[in-house]
C-alpha cells in the first residue's frame, strides 16, 4: 500500500444555486422548522411531484404491457401486416418511440409549472 | 478477409478519442474535478454525451444481431433501453441532480448515513460494470474479426488493452465533447448505412421475412466459419467446401446430407442459389410468423414468452437508472430543471437512434441467411454493407459501421473501467492517482480474462444481465432513497445484498447451462421478473422493522432532494457540503 498520508474523505455535495443569493421569506424558514408545518409543505410538494411523476408513468407502463399481453391473447396480431409491413416491425421498430418521447416533454412541462405554482404558494405567505 | 478500410477507420476513431480524451490531462476523481465537470453545459450537448456513453456493443452491434437470430421480439430490449429514461426522467433526474451526490454509493451513503451501505453500493457498482464490460470486450472482438480475421480473442485483448493503458495512463477521459461527438458518430455510422441499403434492397421485404420457409439464400453464397460449428442442414444439397467438413479436411465439390455436420475452424462452405440455408445446431430455426412475433423467444422458443417479454422490460427499463457511468453525467446539468430537460433529450435521442437497429434485423434475414448459418448473426451490421452493396461503397459502408462500432466500445467501456477503477480506489483502497491506475491496470487485465469466457453468449443477453442486476439494486435504492420517508440503511442493505446475489446467482447459472428449457429457463435467464419485486419486497420490510435507524436528519435529506433551487434556504448550501471523517 501506499505510505502517503491518505487524506480525509470527503463527500462531494453541489452548492445550491440561489439567484442572487438574497434572504429567504418567511415561509421558507417554516419548511426547514422540523415542526409539524414545515413537514406538512413537503409532503405536499412531494405528493404533487409524486403524483406528476405516475400520471407520466401509468400510461407509459401501459403501452408497454400490454401490447406484449394482448399479442398472447390475440395470437393473430402477432402476425398482422399493415401497409405490407409487419406489425410488430412498425411498433417495436418505431412506432413506440415518438409516444415515449411525447410523454417526456409533457412531464418536463407539467414539473416545472407544479414547481413555479410551489414557489408561488411559498411567496404568498 | 481483411479489408484495409475498416481497420483504418477503426484506428482513425482510436486515436482520434486518444488523442482528445490525452488533451483533457489526468483521470483523478478529487472533489475540484467534479466541480470542473459541475460546469454548465447546454441541454442539448449534455444529452448527446449521456447518449453517446450509453450506446454500447449491445446497441449498435447486438440488438440487430439478437432480432435477427430469436425474432422481432428481441427488438424489446431496445424499447426498454429507451424507455428507462422516461422512468429516470419521471423519478429520478431532478431529486438526484438536487441532492448533488456523484456516485450512487455517495448518494446512499448521503441519504441514509451509514458507511457500510456505501461499500455494499461500491461492490455492486463493480459487479454491474463489470457484467457490462464483458459484452464490450466480445463486440470489439466481432468487429476486427471482421476487418482483419483471425480468431474472435484477438479483438477482446486489443480493446481490453487499449483501454486500460487509456484510463491508467490518465487519458480517454470520458469528456463531454468526446461523448456527444461519439454519439453523432455512432448513428451516422449505423443510419446511412441502413438508409443506402434500404435504397439498394432488391425485393420486397415481407416476401422473405414472414414466409413460412426457414430464409433461403438469394444467391450462390459463399459463408465462413471464424469459429468451428455444428450446422444442421434441412435437405441435401450440393455445395463446394474448403476446409474441415465433419473431421475430414475437403476441398472441391460435396454433397452435404441431410442431418447435423461439423465444421471446422476457418472453413468455407459455398451454397448455390435458393437452397435454404442450414442453421447452428443450437440455435433456433424460425419460420416467418414466429419470427414477426412481438413477444421475446429465448433460444427461439415460443413457451412463456410473455414472461419472458415481461423480465426483459423489468430489467431494461429499471435498469437503466441504475447504471454507474450514466448517472455521473447527470451532474454536468445545471439544475433540477435542466437535469428533466436533458434526461427528455437524450430519450428524444435514443428513440431515433433504435429504429435502425431493426432495419438490420430485417435486411440481415432477407439479405445474409449465411450468417444464421454460421453462428454469426451479432455481426450483421458489420457485414451486411459489404454483403449488399459490392464494390467500394460497400467498402466504405462497411468502414462507417466498424468505426461507429468501435467509437461504441471505446466510450462505454472507458466510462465502465473510470466507474470501477474509481469505486475500487476510492472506497477500498484509500484513494489516490496511484490507487487509481493500479485499480484500473487489475481490473482491466480481470475482465479481458473473463470476456475471453463468454464469446459464445450474445452481446445482447450480457448486456441483459448487466441491466438485470442494476433493476435488482440500484433502481429501488434510488426510488426508495428518493421518495419514501422511512427508508433505513438497513433496509437499503438486505436490498442491495439480496437482490444483487440472487440476480448474480441467476446468470451465472444460465452462463454455466443450468435450465434451459420451461420455467427455470425463463427464471434464471431473465431473472428480473423475480428479483426485481423480491429487492423492493427487502428493502421495504427491513426499513419498516428498522425504524429506529431512519436518519434523524431525513427531512433535510428530502428537502435537498424536492425542493426547487430557487427557494433554498442559504444555509442550506453551507449544510451541503457535508465533510466526513475517513472510515
Amino acid at each position: 500500500m501506499t505510505s502517503e498520508p491518505v487524506p480525509a474523505r470527503q463527500v462531494v455535495r453541489s452548492q445550491a444555486r440561489r439567484p442572487g443569493g438574497r434572504a429567504s421569506t418567511p415561509a421558507l424558514d417554516d419548511l426547514y422548522e422540523p415542526d409539524a408545518y414545515g413537514r406538512e409543505l413537503l409532503t405536499s410538494l412531494m405528493r404533487a411531484q409524486g403524483a406528476a411523476c405516475l400520471t407520466v408513468l401509468l400510461p407509459a407502463l401501459a403501452l408497454l404491457a400490454l401490447y406484449p399481453l394482448l399479442t398472447a391473447i390475440f395470437p393473430w396480431l402477432a402476425t398482422a401486416q399493415v401497409l405490407g409491413l409487419p406489425l410488430t416491425l412498425l411498433i417495436l421498430g418505431g412506432g413506440i418511440y415518438p409516444p415515449l418521447v411525447l410523454l417526456g416533454y409533457w412531464y418536463v412541462r407539467r414539473a416545472e409549472r407544479l414547481e413555479q405554482q410551489f414557489v408561488e404558494l411559498l411567496k404568498e405567505q | 478477409m481483411t479489408e484495409p478500410a475498416s481497420v483504418i477507420a477503426i484506428v482513425a476513431v482510436t486515436g482520434i478519442t486518444a488523442i482528445i480524451g490525452a488533451r483533457g490531462v489526468r483521470v483523478a476523481r478529487t472533489p475540484a474535478d467534479f466541480l470542473v465537470a459541475a460546469r454548465q453545459v447546454p441541454a442539448p450537448l449534455n444529452a448527446s454525451a449521456i447518449s453517446g456513453e450509453y450506446l454500447s456493443a449491445a446497441s449498435f452491434l447486438g440488438v440487430a444481431g439478437l432480432a435477427m437470430l430469436e425474432g422481432l421480439g428481441a427488438l424489446w430490449y431496445a424499447v426498454g433501453y429507451a424507455a428507462g429514461y422516461l422512468v429516470l426522467l419521471a423519478a429520478v433526474a431532478a431529486p438526484l441532480r438536487r441532492f448533488g451526490a456523484y456516485t450512487i454509493p455517495d448518494f446512499a451513503e448521503g441519504r441514509l448515513g451509514s458507511s457500510a451501505l456505501r461499500r455494499a453500493a461500491t461492490a455492486t457498482v463493480i459487479l454491474i460494470c463489470g457484467f457490462y464490460l464483458l459484452p464490450q470486450l466480445k463486440g470489439a472482438g466481432v468487429t476486427l474479426q471482421v476487418a482483419v480475421g483471425g480468431p474472435v480473442w484477438i479483438g477482446v485483448v486489443v480493446l481490453g488493452a487499449i483501454v486500460t493503458l487509456g484510463i491508467a495512463s490518465g487519458g480517454m477521459k470520458g469528456i463531454t465533447f468526446v461523448q456527444a461527438f461519439q454519439y453523432w458518430l455512432k448513428i451516422v455510422a449505423i443510419a446511412v448505412p441502413a438508409l443506402v441499403l434500404l435504397a439498394v434492397v432488391q425485393h420486397p421485404p415481407v416476401s422473405t421475412v414472414t414466409g413460412p420457409a426457414p430464409p433461403t439464400f438469394a444467391h450462390r453464397t459463399a459463408v465462413e466459419f471464424p469459429q468451428p460449428e455444428v450446422i444442421t442442414v434441412a435437405a441435401v444439397v450440393d455445395v463446394t467446401t474448403s476446409g474441415e467438413i465433419d473431421g475430414v479436411a475437403r476441398h472441391g465439390p460435396l454433397v452435404l446430407t441431410k442431418g447435423n455436420h461439423r465444421v471446422g475452424s476457418g472453413a468455407t462452405i459455398t451454397f448455390p442459389a435458393h437452397s435454404p440455408a442450414p442453421h447452428v445446431a443450437a440455435n433456433p430455426v424460425m419460420t416467418g410468423a414466429a419470427w414477426t412475433s412481438p413477444l421475446l423467444q429465448l433460444g427461439g422458443r415460443p413457451d412463456h414468452a410473455l414472461a419472458a417479454t415481461y423480465g426483459v422490460l423489468l430489467a431494461t427499463v429499471l435498469g437503466a437508472m441504475g447504471l454507474p457511468h450514466i448517472l455521473v453525467r447527470f451532474y454536468t446539468n445545471r439544475d433540477g430543471q435542466a437535469a428533466r430537460r436533458t434526461t427528455a433529450f437524450v430519450l428524444l435521442l435514443l428513440g431515433c437512434f433504435y429504429i435502425f437497429p431493426a432495419v438490420f434485423a430485417v435486411l440481415g434475414r432477407m439479405e445474409a441467411p449465411g450468417l444464421y448459418t454460421s453462428g454469426q448473426t451479432d455481426s450483421v451490421v458489420l457485414v451486411l454493407p459489404r454483403i449488399m452493396a459490392g464494390g467500394e461503397l460497400g467498402v466504405v459502408l462497411g468502414a462507417l459501421v466498424a468505426a461507429g462500432a468501435f467509437a461504441a466500445f471505446l466510450s462505454t467501456s472507458s466510462g465502465l473501467l473510470i466507474s470501477m477503477s474509481g469505486a475500487l480506489s476510492h472506497d477500498i483502497m484509500g484513494g489516490g492517482v496511484r490507487a487509481f491506475r493500479s485499480s484500473a491496470i487489475a481490473i482491466g487485465i480481470v475482465m479481458t480474462a473473463l470476456g475471453l469466457a463468454v464469446l459464445n453468449i450474445s452481446i445482447n443477453v450480457l448486456v441483459g444481465w448487466a441491466f438485470a442486476i442494476a433493476a435488482s439494486t440500484f433502481c429501488p435504492l434510488l426510488l426508495l432513497g428518493i421518495w419514501w420517508r422511512r427508508f433505513t440503511w438497513v433496509g437499503a442493505i438486505g436490498g442491495l445484498l439480496l437482490g444483487g446475489l440472487a440476480s448474480s446467482i441467476a446468470v451465472l447459472l444460465t452462463i454455466m447451462g443450468v435450465g434451459t428449457t420451461g420455467w427455470p429457463a425463463v427464471l434464471l435467464s431473465e431473472p428480473a421478473i423475480w428479483t426485481v419485486p423480491l429487492a423492493f419486497l427487502t428493502m421495504i420490510v427491513l426499513s419498516l422493522v428498522s425504524a429506529r435507524a431512519i436518519p434523524a436528519d431525513v427531512t433535510q435529506q428530502l428537502l435537498a432532494l424536492h425542493l426547487p433551487e430557487r427557494v433554498r434556504l442559504p444555509s442550506a448550501a453551507v449544510r451541503e457540503l457535508v465533510a466526513q471523517p475517513g472510515s
